[in-house]
């Protein structure tokens, strides 16, 4: 519950659901197999996103339009991961990614941004919408292939590529991430490979996390959250180049 | 506009501003750009934080009002239905907690499987139905295109459940 907790204050914050905290913590401080933390870790990602874009979509916060459209993208890229999965080598796709987010998340801890926040979080128009759904369809081909969730390439994407406000982007990722976590979590169970005493506590620990986090992000400081995901960001990263360079992440956590 | 925003973090003066929301600003054909002076106490507070113009107001203050009633009640709904979908599966999954705590029976057995299984069905159906409602009460606006797009993210999930993709 207390891990369950932290992964849905951080995923509710960031938009980024939670998996990132709570599949390491099941697998290494729990013991539980990779192959039923993942999909507990999915529905986690799915309890997460309702609890905490509530909040969001209540008080305006998130771009039901731009998710939307995003959204789209995103199945259609997963489908796509899904029917090339048997074509291209997983672990040469975990590097790259994994370069990518390292890149993503030194500049964003280490430049200055070049572009400031809008005054107001409505004080926006989403613009690139091309480079938004092409990467929005990337991130559903990724998570599809590596079973990473899109947040952590769909926030900066709408932050830096559409000029999003930064929070406006987490909380319609976090809103996103509950439609394809679902599908996902679907897929699991039709296969019996959902363990529901395992999702007990963990939900409960994420609703409750969610809301602390819904509570608090908006009034966190935006370079604080930035920061924040730049540092998630950099776990992201040393996952896939761990997995990439091992050739298979769960042969490294047995 | 954010391509303008040469400006610093929120303010936050102008404690009964007027706001806009993000998803109202986020209509790119400005058809549903309103303005909301009646409820920015609920709001966040960067939302609430300075007065929106917005060029193109084309139509009369009433109309304005009832677009900004329609969205805000639009919004209210798919929160609800977000929250009660977490609420309640969150409540039932605190029930089947509570019940391990009990003499274990064939009935509290059986009590805790239906439990779980129907908060995680709760659970998973929820999302699924946030974007039903988003995409009908879109396209009750007039916007179809959303309506569509809802339809057809719906669509492509069951092809993706079905053929066990990982969406």
């Amino acid at each position: 519950m207390v891990a369950g907790g932290l992964a849905g204050s951080l995923g509710a914050m960031l938009g980024i659901g939670g998996g990132i905290v709570l599949v390491p913590a099941m697998v290494l401080f729990f013991g539980i197999p990779l192959e039923e933390a993942v999909p507990a870790s999915l529905m986690c990602v799915v309890a997460n996103s309702c609890a905490a874009a509530a909040g969001y979509v209540h008080n305006h916060l998130s771009d039901i339009r731009l998710g939307l459209t995003l959204e789209l993208a995103t199945v259609m890229g997963a489908i796509a991961g899904g029917v090339v999965a048997a074509m291209v080598a997983p672990a040469m796709v975990a590097v790259v990614f994994g370069l990518f987010t390292l890149y993503v998340s030194l500049q964003m801890l280490l430049l200055r941004s070049p572009r400031r926040e809008p005054a107001t979080l409505d004080d926006y128009t989403p613009m690139n919408y091309p480079l938004g759904i092409s990467g929005s369809f990337i991130a559903g081909g990724l998570s599809s292939l590596l079973g990473v969730g899109g947040g952590p390439l769909k926030v900066p994407l709408m932050s830096y590529g559409m000029r999003v406000p930064f929070k406006v982007a987490s909380a319609t990722s976090n809103m996103m991430v509950g439609v394809t976590g679902a599908a996902s979590v679907a897929a699991y169970a039709l296969h019996g490979h959902l363990k529901l005493a395992l999702v007990s506590p963990l939900v409960v620990g994420v609703l409750c996390g969610a809301y602390v986090g819904g509570r608090l992000m908006p009034k966190m400081p935006t370079a604080v959250l930035k920061r924040l995901f730049a540092v998630v960001l950099l776990v992201v990263s040393s996952q896939m180049l761990w997995k990439g360079g091992a050739g298979l992440w769960p042969s490294m956590v047995k | 506009m954010a391509e303008h925003g040469e400006v610093s973090e929120p303010a936050s003066a102008g404690a009964d501003a007027h706001v806009v929301s993000a998803a109202v600003m986020a209509d790119t054909h400005g058809a549903h750009n309103t303005v909301n002076t009646a409820r920015s106490e609920s709001l966040a507070p960067e939302v609430d934080a300075e007065p929106i113009t917005h060029p193109g107001f084309d139509t009369t203050p009433v109309t304005r009002a009832r677009r900004r009633d329609l969205a805000v009640a639009g919004d209210r709904w798919i929160a609800r239905v977000l929250r009660g979908g977490a609420v309640l599966s969150g409540g039932m999954f605190v029930v089947s907690l509570g019940l391990e705590a009990l003499p274990r029976s064939e009935e509290v057995h059986v009590a805790i499987d239906l439990l779980r299984k129907g908060a995680a069905s709760l659970l998973l159906v929820t999302p699924v139905a946030r974007l039903a409602v988003a995409g009908t009460l879109l396209g009750l606006k007039g916007e179809w295109r959303y309506t569509v797009i809802a339809a057809g993210v719906l669509g492509l999930l069951a092809i993706a459940v079905g053929a066990g993709i990982q969406a």
